[in-house]
């Protein structure tokens, strides 16, 4: 015969009221485990929309004239040809530590060349800015893009900014030359409000062939995926592979993704801590209520010779038990509710993930809660009278 | 040796104190067995708390062994009555879902000792007050005679030198009672001291001294 024998027999003998314990024990857990399981979840499926959703990290070439802003950052001018940068750069990207985290890299090559429009035989007064880009990764970058057309498919195809389209009389279907190569306008880009609406966006290939930049690039948008890596690493180790560049955070959309995924968190939060202090009052009364039942025995304990400490042991003993076995449950009724239930709380892809540590940490949470929750009621037992107790019969 | 030096012990009762005792000075010699007797009220249970260590006195001092008893902290009281004293409670005090061994196993929760010395310490003190072969047996499995029986045998099974009895007979037939009363008067010709807290006069005789308790005090 134990201390934790006589914890065990006063469970075995309680049971109504320990499984009516551990069941609400396990219902909060389940609450809280359950809402991270899905805000985690939707937490990682909007980082992974969001990211891929605009770049975060731009590369232009360390340059000291700088001439052209694009996408309200300004960038080395194509203009004064500063061509750094390369496509076997791109591979170095690739080199990362954090490699797995890039989303998407999408290169460009930017240059200021006259238009020529063979139906209406003129050219441009002034040349307009011409980007070349891979339209895979380009249209991937920037998913807000709306078309009236339809998708470049061939070298010599090109998107036009709305705005440049109105100046140029442009419309899908109609052609234009630039440095003597003919290409196809395939779509209008709707109007977006950026620098994006007075660009022709041709095939990169196509762009460092009329700007005689064979291989050349002028910048790189990268979209990478950030929830679990600071931008700013990955900002150090892009530098470090490609010292010729500058390499930038754009703070301000990382800083808003964060901002949106982090208030997910903090709701889950808020729940979390409203849910555990009801736990705690449940563990709380009932085990006062126990330890009121149990004078006499705790009476008999002391009158043995037990110490304080060694009823406060078999207190506490018991609620760790419980709470242990609430937490466990309560994990395994929280996980599944989150799979049942994501389908139809949020219009999320991403499936939940059974996270053993998160075992742990709600058989870990249940224990402190329990064990805290239970604290005043041992110390009510422990400094119980034992002539008191023994008289309470 | 106890030596109870001037004891007084008082309650409140609203704004009045009543004296459960007053003044009470009291010698037992080791492997004495005395009877405390006195009517209801007159502060027998009270002495007796006050001999175990469990009820600390208002005034006067309490010597065990040479120890005072109320001069040590709680927890050390409470490691006191774990080697010192052994009690017979007047309920028995058994817990009814514990086995006879496992009720006397608990006086020996705490004492560090391997699980294999209790199991046969407890196994010997229940073969000494007569129950072997009945240690698996659940309180209401037991007739009354033997459940005081391991109420003795718990309070026996710590090697305690002073055994403290309250009303051992009070709610025992008296055929029962007497079974109870030879073990305990058996224990004490081992060298046991005992001392018994009873109104019953017959079973007071079996003890070698009688003290008598009147309205807290001692009057023979």
């Amino acid at each position: 015969m134990q201390l934790t024998d006589i914890a065990l027999n006063s469970l075995r003998r309680r049971k109504g009221r320990m499984i009516f314990l551990v069941l609400g024990l396990a219902i909060g857990v389940a609450t809280v485990v359950a809402l991270v399981a899905i805000t985690d979840t939707m937490q990682t499926d909007i980082a992974v929309k969001m990211d891929e959703y605009g770049a975060n990290i731009l590369i232009v070439p360390k340059a000291s004239d700088l001439s052209l802003s694009y996408g309200g950052v300004t960038v080395a001018s194509a203009a004064y040809d500063v061509g750094e940068l390369s496509l076997a750069d791109l591979d170095r990207l690739q080199t990362i530590p954090n490699a797995r985290n890039i989303s998407v890299v999408a290169p460009k090559l930017l240059g200021a060349i006259p238009v020529l429009r063979p139906a209406e035989g003129t050219v441009g007064e002034q040349p307009v800015l011409v980007a070349g880009v891979r339209f895979p990764d380009e249209l991937r970058l920037k998913q807000w893009w709306q078309l009236d057309g339809a998708e470049p498919g061939g070298t010599y195809d090109a998107l036009a900014g709305v705005r440049l389209a109105q100046a140029l009389t442009l419309h899908p279907g109609a052609t234009l030359k630039l440095n003597g190569q003919t290409f196809r306008v395939v779509g209008i880009l709707a109007e977006n409000g950026t620098q994006d609406d007075d660009i022709l966006f041709i095939d990169l290939a196509a762009a460092q062939q009329v700007m005689n930049k064979p291989d050349g690039i002028s910048l790189v948008e990268v979209a990478a995926l950030c929830i679990a890596c600071p931008v700013e690493d990955m900002v150090k180790q892009i530098s470090e592979v490609l010292p010729q560049a500058r390499v930038t955070a754009l703070r301000q959309a990382v800083t808003l993704r964060m901002e949106t995924v982090g208030q997910l968190g903090r709701f889950a939060l808020a729940m979390a801590a409203v849910v555990t202090a009801i736990g705690g009052m449940v563990v709380l009364t009932t085990m006062l209520s126990s330890v009121s039942e149990r004078r006499q025995e705790i009476g008999l304990f002391r009158a043995m010779g037990f110490r304080q400490q060694h009823v406060m042991r078999i207190i506490l003993s018991e609620a760790a038990l419980v709470s242990m076995a609430g937490g466990v449950s309560g994990w395994l009724a929280g996980m599944s509710a989150a799979v049942l239930l994501m389908p139809y709380l949020a219009n999320v892809t991403m499936p939940v993930q059974w996270n053993p540590w998160w075992a742990f940490g709600a058989a870990g949470g249940a224990l402190v809660i329990g064990l805290g929750a239970s604290i005043y009621p041992a110390v009510y037992a422990a400094r119980l009278d034992p002539t008191i107790a023994l008289r309470s019969l | 040796m106890i030596e109870l030096q001037d004891v007084t012990k008082t309650y409140n009762a609203g704004e009045a104190l009543v004296y459960a005792l007053r003044d009470v000075s009291l010698q037992v010699a080791e492997g004495e067995f005395v009877a405390i007797m006195g009517p209801s009220g007159s502060g027998k249970s009270t002495l007796l708390t006050i001999l175990g260590a469990m009820n600390s006195p208002s005034a006067g001092q309490v010597t065990i062994d040479g120890i005072n008893v109320y001069q040590l902290g709680a927890e050390w009281q409470a490691d006191f009555r774990h080697e010192y004293v052994g009690f017979v409670f007047q309920q028995l005090q058994l817990l009814p879902y514990l086995t006879a061994q496992e009720n006397v196993l608990l006086a020996l929760a705490i004492a560090k000792l391997p699980k294999a010395t209790k199991i046969a310490r407890a196994r010997e003190v229940l073969a000494q007050v007569g129950l072997g072969g009945k240690e698996g047996r659940l309180p209401y499995q037991l007739s009354g005679g033997e459940q005081g029986r391991v109420a003795v045998a718990r309070a026996l099974v710590n090697r305690a030198p002073l055994l403290l009895a309250d009303e051992p007979t009070g709610n025992l037939d008296r055929a029962t009672g007497v079974q109870i009363l030879n073990l305990l008067r058996a224990l004490n010709r081992t060298g046991q001291t005992v001392v018994m807290v009873t109104h019953d006069a017959h079973a007071a005789s079996c003890a070698g001294r009688i003290v008598n308790l009147l309205d807290g005090q001692i009057v023979a």
